[in-house]
C-alpha cells in the first residue's frame, strides 16, 4: 500500500475550489454547449440547425469572422510593441517613472463603454476631430467619420479605442516581468561588454518570454470577447464575432444561436492559447 | 423566588403591550371609517415606483375628495401577474378589482372570455377621442370593452432651421414621403447639411418600428400581408434610390436621435417620442414635432394606446365610471403628460398642457393620430418570446436592402418566408393594419 501522506486532508481543501469550478464553469459550459447543439422549435438534439441559422443573411457571420482576427491581428502585435517601450521606459526607473506608471496605466480603471464613449466624442460628426480639422480649415462639412461611407474609418476608430484602451493591461504584465527578472544577469552582460541593444535582445527579452505569453494569451482572449465599443462606435456596420452573439441574444432572442456563436469563440480562444503555448514555448538547456 | 416572579411579571406586561399594539396596528391598517366606500384600481401601466408614486400623490387624491371614495392602485409590474390576477378573480366569481388599466393588447383575453363590463353607451361629455384611438377600443363585433386613455407613439422632429427649406405647397403637418425627399434636397442643395435626415437605426434602434408601422402601411396598406408586394418593391427602390442618399451615414450607429438632432447633425429625424423628447425638453424652441408622412395609401402611424375598463361583477362599477370618467378628463390627461409622458387621447387636453416642451410633442402627436388619411398600426401580440424575430426580420429588410444593398426582391421574397411562418407557427394574429 502507497503512503498517502495527509490522506484524505489535500482533497478536502481543494474539495470547495472544485465544487466552485463546478456550479461556475463546468455546469454554465455545459449548458452552453448543450444549447448551440439543441433545436430550438422542437428542443430535440444534437443538430447543427443553429450553426445554419448563423450562416443565413440574419448575422453576419463571414464578415465577423474577418473583421475579428483583422482587428486582432491589427491591434495586439501594436498593444505589445507599445506597452514594451512603454515597460522598459518605466523600467529604466528615470525620475518620476513610477508618475509615469500610475498615468499610464489610467485606462485600466475606465470601462469599456467609457472608453468608447471618450473616442465616440472625437469621432462623432460634432466630435472633435471635425472641429480640429474644421478649426485648421481642412474640410469645409462635417465628415461622418464613423458611418457607412468610411469603412477605414469604422475600423481605425475601433482599433484606436483598442490600442488606448488596452495597452496599460499588457504594459503592466511586463513591468511585472522586467522586474523579476535579477540584475545579476544584466550585471554579467555588462561586464562582458554587452551594448543596451544587445542586452535587450539576448537577456531581457528571453527571459521575459514567459511573460509575453502569458500576457499574449490574456490580449488575444479579451480581443475576442470585445463587443461593447465596437457597438457603440459602430453599431453593426463592424460586426465581430462577440458582438453578433450580442445581436442573437439581446436583439432577436435566438438564445441557442447565440450560444453556437459562444462556442465558436470559445474553440477560437482556445486554439490562440494552444498555438501561443507552443510557439513561445520555453526550453530550458542546461 | 423573587427573580422568578419577576420574570413572569415581565412576561405579562409583554403579553399585554404587544396585544395592545397588535390591536392598535391592525386597526390602523385595517379598519377604515364605513362611510368611505374603497374600489381597487389594477394597472399594467404606470407601474414603475416613480410613476406609481405621481398616481397615489397626485393624480388620485383630487378624485378621492371629490367623490368621498378611496382608490387603491396596485400597479402590476408585468402583464402575467395582472392576468393572473383578474382571471383568477374572474373564474372564482369572487370579483375585487373594479378598474383594470393597461396597453389594449392587455385586454384581449379579457374580452374574448367576457370577464369585461360592456361599456357601450358610456358618455363622456365634453371631451372628444382621437378617432383612430377610440376605433382600436371597440371589438370587431362593435362592442366597447375599454375606453382609451392615455398613448405613446413615434413621430418627426424637425430643427425650426429646415423650416425655409421647405418646398413650397408642402404641409409640414402633413407631408408626404416623396415631399421629405424633395425637402432633404432643399437642404442639401442649400446648406453645408448634405444628409439633413436621420433614423434610429442602431443596434437597440427602433427603426423597425418605422418600417412595419409607417413605411409598410403608408405605401402598400398592409404591414405583414404586403410584405412582399410589387408596393412594397417600389417603396423600396423609393427608399434605396431617392431617400437614403439624404440619410445620414452614420444613422446605423444611433440608437437615440435627441442626441444626433442637438448637435445637429441633422434637421429632421424620426423616433419614438420618449427617446427624442430630451433634445425637446433642452431647448423647446428649436423644434418642432410634426406628423410621420403619408404615401399613397395613407399616413401609417404606431399608436401604443392604453385603456381602462371595468370588471364584470365588481363591486361599485358606478364609481369605476366615475374613475374612467376622472381620468379622461382633459385637465387631467395634461397633468398625466406633463408627469409621466404619456400623451392624451383627447383633443381638448392639448390647450391645458402648460410645459412647452410637452406641449409641443403632444401637438405633433396629436396631430399624427387625428390627421385624416391616418393608417393606425399597432405592435404585434401573442408573439410571447418569438417578438424578437419580428422586429429583426423589419430590422434585416431596412439593413440587407439599403445597408448592405442586396437586390430588393430577393431579401423581400427571403424575408416574407420567414415572416409568414412566424405567424403561422405561433398562431398570432396580424398588427394592424394587417
Amino acid at each position: 500500500m502507497r503512503d498517502f501522506r495527509g490522506g484524505l486532508l489535500p482533497f478536502l481543501l481543494i474539495l470547495p475550489a472544485i465544487v466552485y469550478f463546478g456550479i461556475f464553469f463546468a455546469f454554465p459550459l455545459g449548458e452552453g454547449v448543450r444549447l448551440a447543439f439543441t433545436d430550438p422549435r422542437t428542443g430535440v438534439g444534437p443538430t447543427l440547425t443553429n450553426f445554419e441559422t448563423l450562416l443565413s443573411p440574419r448575422y453576419l457571420f463571414g464578415d465577423a469572422i474577418i473583421n475579428t482576427f483583422l482587428l486582432s491581428a491589427a491591434v495586439i502585435p501594436i498593444q505589445l510593441g507599445l506597452a514594451l517601450v512603454i515597460a522598459l521606459l518605466v523600467n529604466s526607473r528615470f525620475f518620476g517613472s513610477s508618475a509615469f506608471l500610475y498615468l499610464a496605466a489610467i485606462p485600466i480603471a475606465i470601462s469599456e463603454i467609457a472608453a468608447a464613449i471618450i473616442w465616440l466624442s472625437i469621432f462623432t460628426s460634432s466630435g472633435y476631430l471635425n472641429s480640429f480639422l474644421f478649426s485648421l480649415g481642412l474640410i469645409e462639412r462635417r465628415v461622418a467619420f464613423l458611418g457607412i461611407e468610411q469603412p477605414a474609418w469604422l475600423f481605425g476608430a475601433v482599433a484606436m479605442t483598442e490600442v488606448w484602451r488596452a495597452t496599460a493591461i499588457v504594459m503592466i504584465i511586463l513591468v511585472a516581468g522586467l522586474q523579476s527578472i535579477q540584475k545579476d544577469y544584466l550585471d554579467a552582460s555588462r561586464v562582458f561588454g554587452a551594448s543596451r541593444l544587445q542586452r535587450l535582445r539576448f537577456v531581457i527579452l528571453p527571459l521575459l518570454k514567459p511573460t509575453i505569453q502569458t500576457a499574449l494569451i490574456i490580449r488575444t482572449v479579451l480581443a475576442f470577447q470585445l463587443f461593447a465599443p465596437i457597438l457603440v462606435l459602430t453599431g453593426r456596420l463592424y460586426p465581430v464575432l462577440a458582438s453578433e452573439t450580442y445581436i442573437a441574444y439581446v436583439n432577436v432572442r435566438e438564445v441557442h444561436v447565440a450560444a453556437a456563436l459562444a462556442l465558436i469563440i470559445m474553440v477560437v480562444s482556445t486554439l490562440f492559447v494552444l498555438f501561443y503555448l507552443i510557439a513561445l514555448r520555453t526550453r530550458w538547456r542546461p | 423566588m423573587e427573580p422568578r416572579r419577576f420574570g413572569i411579571q415581565l412576561v405579562v406586561v409583554f403579553v399585554v403591550v404587544g396585544f395592545l399594539a397588535g390591536v392598535g396596528v391592525g386597526y390602523g391598517v385595517f379598519y377604515r371609517p364605513p362611510e368611505t366606500p374603497v374600489i381597487i384600481w389594477s394597472s399594467t401601466q404606470l407601474a414603475p415606483p416613480s410613476e406609481s408614486e405621481i398616481v397615489i400623490k397626485e393624480i388620485l387624491p383630487p378624485f378621492e375628495e371629490e367623490f368621498g371614495v378611496r382608490v387603491t392602485f396596485i400597479p402590476e409590474q408585468n402583464y402575467a401577474t395582472f392576468e393572473d390576477r383578474l382571471v383568477s378573480e374572474a373564474e372564482s366569481g369572487n370579483v375585487r378589482v373594479t378598474v383594470a388599466g393597461g396597453l389594449h393588447g392587455d385586454f384581449t383575453l379579457l374580452t374574448e372570455r367576457e370577464y369585461l363590463m360592456n361599456l357601450d353607451g358610456t358618455s363622456l361629455p365634453g371631451r372628444t377621442f382621437i378617432p383612430g384611438l377610440w376605433n382600436l377600443s371597440r371589438t370587431a363585433a362593435n362592442e366597447q370593452f375599454f375606453i382609451p386613455w392615455m398613448q405613446a407613439t413615434y413621430a418627426m422632429v424637425v430643427n425650426e432651421k429646415a423650416m425655409q427649406y421647405l418646398p413650397s405647397g408642402a404641409d409640414v403637418n402633413a407631408l408626404t414621403y416623396s415631399e421629405l425627399k424633395d425637402w432633404a434636397q432643399n437642404i442639401a442643395d442649400n446648406t453645408a447639411m448634405d444628409r439633413p435626415v436621420g433614423f434610429p437605426a442602431g443596434p437597440s434602434g427602433l427603426y423597425h418600428r418605422l418600417v412595419h408601422g409607417y413605411l409598410y402601411p403608408s405605401f402598400t396598406g398592409k404591414t405583414v400581408a404586403n410584405f412582399d408586394t410589387p408596393e412594397a418593391v417600389a417603396m423600396w427602390e423609393f427608399m434605396r434610390d431617392e431617400m437614403w442618399p439624404l440619410v445620414h451615414p452614420s444613422s446605423p450607429t444611433w440608437n437615440f436621435m435627441d442626441t444626433p438632432l442637438l448637435s445637429e447633425d441633422v434637421w429632421i429625424a424620426w423616433d419614438h417620442q420618449a427617446r427624442f423628447r430630451p433634445a425637446i425638453t433642452d431647448s423647446p424652441a428649436d423644434f418642432r414635432v410634426v406628423p410621420s408622412p403619408g404615401a399613397d395609401e395613407g399616413r401609417g402611424f404606431i399608436a401604443v394606446a392604453a385603456g381602462l375598463a371595468i370588471m364584470e361583477g365588481a363591486p361599485r362599477p358606478d364609481l369605476g365610471r366615475q374613475l374612467i370618467e376622472y381620468l379622461t378628463r382633459p385637465s387631467v390627461q395634461a397633468l398625466l403628460a406633463e408627469k409621466v409622458g404619456f400623451f392624451p387621447v383627447v383633443e381638448e387636453a392639448q390647450p391645458e398642457i402648460e410645459d412647452p416642451a410637452i406641449a409641443k410633442i403632444a401637438d405633433g402627436v396629436t396631430k399624427q393620430a387625428g390627421a385624416p388619411d391616418a393608417i393606425l398600426a399597432t405592435i404585434p401580440g401573442g408573439l410571447g418570446e418569438r417578438a424578437g424575430e419580428f422586429s429583426q426580420i423589419y430590422k434585416d429588410v431596412f439593413d440587407r436592402i439599403l445597408i448592405a444593398g442586396e437586390s430588393i426582391t430577393t431579401v423581400l421574397s427571403a424575408l416574407d418566408d420567414d415572416l409568414q411562418s412566424l405567424f403561422q407557427d405561433t398562431g398570432a394574429e396580424f398588427p394592424l393594419p394587417g
